[in-house]
């Protein structure tokens, strides 16, 4: 049973008139890396910044451990803070500035050096020490950031988009570099982001937030195949959403009615009733496509080809069916259908996701 | 194609700029230095009056920069980084010194502080003699001091929040964050700053003109070699000297200071939630906040209330007669107010043509231009004073008297600060918008008429403003120009102060300060927020 070492219960915050976070909760296990993700103004700064202790929240409660939080001001914490612009002081040196936090604490010089020589070398920016912020390109300013935080050894580390002043290459490298040491380090990450490719790349599990709530927390597989809502299944890859009513529901076979055509659905989706309308989710690559032949098909929905491109791995086909456009992914693909081709999407009963449909 | 050709208006308005540029800043400036011989220059080392006179600058130059400054941060800070009670009250306060005739602290704090004053001798009963280095000290502390918060509130506002938030954040809170993140950042700024208010105290000839008494400074001594000996060489001896030190410090100033400054824009700018002060320092800053704008504000209570009562010191019978007296009959207000307006709105289209012309065209003469724009800034108001009275009150140039030579001094004295304001626009506006009205046919004249003077209107009466009320206020630029027929307001108000007439004097101050606070009520009203005042 993992531990939990970051709680956050009921946390309200406003900004004048504007509920930046509502009733917010969540349970962050010891060790892990824990993403925030959600478009911008949804509330995942504001949450970051409340962990960091910048700001107090309304009402609600964060523990670390078992201590109460609220009252502990940002310098009394070990939460320590990488910043979306790094916020390296621009009039220190590198040196300086990764060993800033500890001489504020007074830590005796000789351990000084030994972290800093430890820190440097897992980063690799050992040659940078004697230089300025200014004088050190985007990538390395982010690695002194970050070796800022870790030479803290933060109870928690707090990651605000670290990555988005990077350009896109760079980033994927470093994405790779700050998951395995996150591993190797053990230490409970929170890490913000828009970017959903990113957050499914480094998180152990994910938070979607939006309007200030977290909808949805899970491991990325969760979210990805059993989104909690249309909200969250949009938001993370490309999702085919379908209106439908159930019709029969029992012993993990769900049959659902989509304008006529009854869709077989295998995965326990024991609370529904016959009657309700649910949402279908069908991610683009679990649909099978072909040509539309005489026979009758298990679980097929006719529709025409109305664009296609191709991107060498895979064919990503726009469909018209049931008066609306499908997004379907053909993998290693052997032949081009072209627009107007009639087709049979094949929708595999065990890849389809069932949500309550919204009002 | 030469441009003379393709262009004509755009060739001509070059030639006016620089011919304009050298006749009316370049010559005078060059006539100071030539009018005096050797022997004039000698007397620097042989005459004890003016060596006094060097120590006395010095040394209050010293004194005011570091009480202006110090007391000027604290200010700033507190207004900016704290959570005090009434910041913005403070900020506003300290914002009017800004419109106001820099003579009127000395001649305010005379009839508070001074023999008669109203709080030493009327409310404490103490016997206080002003007038002195002291006197002018206190006086020059608080009329700058708020030019040196207005600066290093900009320079604190643009550090990064997320400086401050890491710093925090890894484990520094007040006085250590302060030490180690907010200070060292603004220290550049501050050093701005202090040269600034060093510049200006040195310039300085109100209020030691007016409070001082015997302890003469560069610029008195130097109106003291005209009044008392006619000796308009030793006066432009003296103004040299206060002419090469502002100018050091002023290229110092614009090719090292603004050089070194941290202040960066990154991505995001988070607005700063400021922290809780700690309880102590919460009402010590506070204190000090409270003092310092009380002091600015007893400066026009005073001069209100000596406009209205019959004899300050003496007599305290309320009186409406000098009011009626200004409302009759004054010849200087009906000039200063002339003359000023000419000098604003000449100042204004001349400074903003040539950022125009400088910031978008590749011409001979061009660095020439930039340079001489912003020259004025670095001029002493007695320096420039003096080089068109030895320039333009005798044949070949005789404009003795006259209202052309008041207004082309204060016109070209202040043109820097309209030329910069127009650079930092036209840089803002990206040159695409020109190009594409140029590929689309329209000529030079045609791109300026059309796109850029609606862009420009905002920074255009901003300079105006800036201008009309530096010209209305200004006592040090017209001393050597004004006579009998051309007379403006500051210069009456200098002549009654010295002559003991303070009601008459309050009266004419207060008059100035409600045409220039009126006229700035009016264009925010009319303009709104596209007018930016002041922004250094």
């Amino acid at each position: 049973m993992e531990t939990i070492h970051l709680r956050i219960h009921k946390v309200c915050k406003d900004f004048g008139k504007v509920r930046v976070l509502n009733h917010v909760s969540l349970d962050v296990p010891q060790g892990s890396f824990t993403t925030f993700l959600g478009p911008s103004g949804c509330g995942k700064t504001t949450l970051l910044r409340t962990i960091a202790g910048f700001y107090t929240p309304d009402s609600g409660e964060i523990y670390l451990g078992n201590r109460l939080m609220n009252n502990v001001p940002s310098h009394l914490r070990n939460a320590i803070m990488v910043f979306q612009d790094y916020a390296l002081f621009p009039h220190m040196t590198i040196e300086e500035n990764i060993t800033y936090g500890l001489r504020i604490r007074k830590i005796p010089k000789d351990q000084i050096k030994a972290r800093l020589e430890r820190t440097v070398a897992y980063l690799g920016i050992g040659n940078l020490l004697d230089r300025m912020p200014g004088q050190i390109s985007g990538g390395q300013q982010q690695r002194v950031a970050l070796a800022r935080a870790l030479i803290m050894e933060p109870e928690i580390l707090l990651l605000d988009e670290p990555l988005s002043n990077l350009d896109a290459k760079l980033r994927i490298n470093i994405r790779a570099e700050l998951r395995q040491l996150q591993q190797r380090l053990k230490i409970t990450t929170i890490y913000v982001t828009h970017d959903q490719a990113e957050a499914l790349a480094l998180s152990d599990r994910i938070a979607v937030m939006n309007e200030g709530k977290i909808v949805h927390y899970g491991t990325p597989q969760e979210l990805y195949y059993h989104p909690a809502d249309p909200f969250v299944a949009s938001f993370i890859g490309k999702v085919n959403l379908i209106r439908g009513r159930i019709i029969e529901n029992r012993m993990g076979n769900t049959w659902v009615d989509v304008q006529k055509i009854k869709v077989l659905v295998k995965n326990h989706f024991d609370h529904l009733q016959p009657q309700d309308e649910v949402m279908l989710c069908v991610r683009p690559e679990t649909i099978r496509i072909a040509k539309a032949s005489e026979e009758k098909e298990e679980n097929a929905i006719p529709g025409v080809v109305t664009n296609y491109i191709f991107e060498g791995a895979t064919i990503r086909y726009w469909v018209n069916a049931l008066n609306q456009e499908w997004v379907v992914d053909v993998f290693d693909p052997v032949e081009v259908l072209p627009p107007d081709t009639k087709v049979f999407l094949r929708l595999k009963p065990e890849r389809i996701h069932l949500m309550p449909a919204r009002a | 194609m030469n441009a003379r050709v393709r262009e004509p208006v755009l060739f001509l308005v070059i030639w006016v700029v620089i011919v304009s540029l050298l006749v009316f800043v370049v010559y005078p400036s060059i006539q100071v230095f030539l009018y005096p011989s050797k022997t004039d220059f000698l007397k620097i080392l042989m005459n004890p009056r003016y060596q006094r006179s060097i120590l006395n600058s010095l040394y209050i130059v010293v004194l005011s920069t570091l009480s202006a400054t110090f007391l000027g941060f604290i200010y700033a800070y507190a207004v900016t980084r704290t959570d005090i009670p009434l910041r913005k009250f403070f900020k506003g306060i300290s914002l009017l010194p800004l419109f106001s005739p820099p003579f009127m602290v000395a001649f305010s704090y005379i009839m508070l502080f001074g023999k008669n004053g109203l709080i030493t001798s009327k409310l404490l009963g103490l016997q206080v003699n002003i007038f002195g280095w002291h006197g002018l000290w206190f006086a020059q502390t608080v009329a700058f001091l708020p030019v040196a918060s207005l600066v290093m509130e900009g320079i604190l506002q643009s550090i990064p929040p997320s400086l401050e938030y890491a710093g925090r954040n890894l484990g520094a809170s007040g006085f250590t964050l302060f030490r180690t993140i907010t200070f060292p950042l603004a220290r550049p700024g501050v050093a701005g700053a202090a040269l600034l208010v060093a510049i200006q105290v040195l310039a300085d000839f109100g209020n030691p003109i007016m409070i001082s008494g015997d302890f003469s400074v560069v610029a008195t001594e130097a109106w003291m070699r005209v009044e008392g000996w006619a000796d308009i060489a030793g006066a432009a001896v003296l103004s040299l000297l206060l002419l090469i030190p502002s100018f050091l410090i002023f290229l110092f100033q614009r090719y090292w200071v603004s050089r070194r400054s941290y202040v960066t824009i990154t991505g995001k700018i988070t607005q700063i939630d400021i922290q809780k002060t700690g309880k102590w320092i919460r009402w010590i800053l506070f204190s000090i906040c409270l003092a310092l704008s009380l002091l600015i504000i007893l400066v026009y209570l005073a001069l209100f209330m000596g406009a209205f009562v019959e004899g300050w010191g003496f007599n305290w019978t309320p009186t409406l007669r000098y009011v009626k007296e200004i409302l009759s009959r004054s010849p200087e207000l009906t000039n200063s107010l002339v003359f000023s307006i000419l000098a604003g709105a000449g100042s204004a289209l001349f400074s903003i043509t040539a950022a125009y012309i400088v910031s978008r065209k590749r011409f001979l003469g061009r660095r020439f231009i930039d340079f001489t724009c912003i020259l004025p800034a670095a001029l002493p108001g007695i320096f420039l004073g003096l080089g068109y009275s030895i320039s333009y009150t005798r044949p070949p140039f005789d404009l003795y008297g006259t209202a052309a030579i008041v207004i082309l001094a204060l016109m070209f004295w202040n043109i820097a600060m309209g030329y910069q304001t127009g650079i930092g626009v036209f840089q803002q506006i990206s040159p695409s918008l020109s190009e594409a009205a140029s590929n689309l046919g329209a000529g030079s004249l045609r791109i300026f008429r059309e796109i850029e003077i609606p862009l420009i209107k905002g920074p255009f009466f901003s300079a105006f403003i800036v201008s009309f009320i530096r010209a209305i206020t200004t006592l040090s630029v017209v001393v050597f120009i004004v006579t009998q027929k051309n007379v403006v307001t500051t210069f009456s108000i200098m002549n009654l102060v010295s002559d003991g007439f303070y009601g008459k004097a309050a009266a004419l101050t207060c008059t100035l300060l409600i045409i220039a606070f009126g006229l700035l009520g009016i264009t925010k009203l009319v303009l709104g927020k596209n007018v930016v005042l002041f922004k250094v």
